[in-house]
């Protein structure tokens, strides 16, 4: 059962993700968060400044993945191993000014084999937006 | 003419003993608008303010939200730097009043399309509304803001000393214009090479940031910055000289290129700051008279000092 982010306007748009694997508790390693685009003149009442601009139906990008971005992260920001980053960490909030943000999106096309353009670079503001950003990259491929 | 209508010249290490402030003295000490001919660059050291009391005041300041925001980082240091960052911004704008007394708590601000952070004010605020543009950048270990009168302004700064984790040329290659990589390949010496990427860094940044824009919209291959030449001086008070530092863009097209004017410092001696201003419209290319950069040391509440002519403040080459 997808959860939808509070106050998000819903798309009426064909999505672009499948949600086959989402279906039974064993596959729950494989799950996918999957952004949406929002056509957000649909409901118009809830538009605010704070309002999130993504629908996040709730299937979770591979842990493994994750990880991998905390790593890097945790690296180009010189972070002792058992600080704490994970998927909801902001890179701002961690230090991280532009050059690390595009040090790291560098190290993360190395390691995953991916080529970000830079107007993707907007829409990453914590490591699980990474990892989406890179799983979506990789099933392009 | 005198900058600021009162220049407290106190020691910096004075900063360092715990003094309590009471709210009632806490004063911000007016500063003139600069010229059209002019910008201001102020800056701050996170490690020279360290009365608990004086940060206290300081979270007085900032908005419920920004001290949310502030709350949710983790780690000491860096939570201090987003509370000072925020506190440079609000008492160094409130300062520039022009009419009446501008409380720093009661400035707005929003971000633009592209996450620029802007003044915002109500439609009553007309009276005193100080044409103030501004633009910050801050490491860990210091914090720059920048203000001028009406004209667009983009402030970027790095560690001298910050590696960088990627091979240079590699990271050149997939963000910078063959140009510049030509350059920065040249440089046999590698720390020579990393302290050139760093102010190739800090000038693009400063450049897209005047524009408003950000890395994401105008990505860094599509503008090459360059340099007329090569030599060290020190910021003096005429501040004339050639625009040593220039922006071209990749695809050949000029027309608006040469409304950038760039500033490249060594600011505080441990860092480079990079300053791009919009040049007044009605000067064209053949008068080109640079604009003044006044560097500014602070501590909000408790003191300034002038930077510019001293080590602290140095323009150096590219």
């Amino acid at each position: 059962m997808a959860t939808f982010t509070v106050g998000a306007p819903i798309c009426t748009k064909p999505t672009t993700c499948s949600l086959k694997q989402a279906q039974g508790p064993s596959r729950l390693s494989s799950l996918r968060l999957i952004s949406l685009p929002i056509n957000s003149k649909n409901f118009p009442s809830l538009r605010s400044s704070k309002m999130p601009s993504r629908l996040q139906v709730f299937c979770a990008a591979k842990a493994e993945t994750v990880s991998k971005v905390c790593e890097i992260v945790k690296k180009q920001l010189a972070l002792p191993d058992d600080s704490e980053v994970t998927g909801e960490s902001k890179f701002a909030a961690l230090g991280a000014d532009s050059l690390d943000t595009v040090e790291i999106v560098m190290g993360l096309e190395e390691e995953f084999g991916i080529s970000v353009e830079e107007e993707s670079a907007q829409s990453i503001l914590t490591v699980q937006d990474a990892a989406d950003l890179i799983e979506k990259l990789i099933e392009k491929k | 003419m005198n900058l600021l209508r009162r220049t407290v010249r106190i020691p910096m290490n004075t900063f360092c003993l715990h003094r309590t402030f009471a709210a009632s003295a806490l004063h911000l000490a007016p500063v003139q608008l600069p010229s059209r001919a002019e910008s201001h660059l102020w800056y701050l050291v996170p490690d020279e303010v360290k009365s608990v009391s004086l940060l206290g005041q300081y979270s007085e300041i900032l908005s419920p939200c920004e001290n949310e925001y502030v709350a949710c980082i983790r780690g000491e240091q860096l939570k201090k730097t987003a509370l000072l960052a925020r506190v440079l911004v609000r008492t160094t704008i409130a300062r520039y009043q022009t009419d009446g007394y501008i409380d720093p708590r009661s400035l707005k601000f929003r971000k633009n399309i592209h996450g620029k952070p802007e003044l915002e004010w109500d439609n009553d605020d007309s009276g005193s509304r100080p044409p103030v543009q501004f633009n910050i950048s801050h490491t860990a270990s210091l914090i720059a803001c920048g203000v001028t009168n009406s004209s667009p302004i983009g402030v970027d700064i790095e560690k001298k000393d910050r590696k960088i984790q990627n091979n240079i040329i590699s990271f050149a290659r997939r963000y910078f214009t063959p140009n510049e990589v030509e350059r920065l390949s040249s440089i046999s010496d590698l720390n020579v090479q990393r302290q050139h990427f760093l102010k190739l860094w800090t000038l693009k940044e400063a450049y897209v940031k005047a524009l408003g824009k950000g890395i994401s919209a105008l990505p860094f291959s599509t503008f090459t910055i360059k340099s007329r030449n090569f030599e060290k001086k020190e910021l003096n008070g005429s501040g004339d000289s050639d625009p040593e530092i220039t922006v071209e863009s990749v695809d050949g097209q000029r027309s608006l290129l040469s409304n950038w004017q760039f500033t490249l410092l060594e600011l505080a001696g441990t860092h480079f700051a990079a300053v791009c201003v919009a040049r007044d419209g009605s000067m064209g290319d053949k008068c080109f008279t640079p604009k003044k950069l006044t560097v500014m040391k602070t501590i909000p509440f408790v003191g300034d000092e002038s930077m510019s002519g001293t080590d602290a403040a140095i323009v150096c080459g590219f």
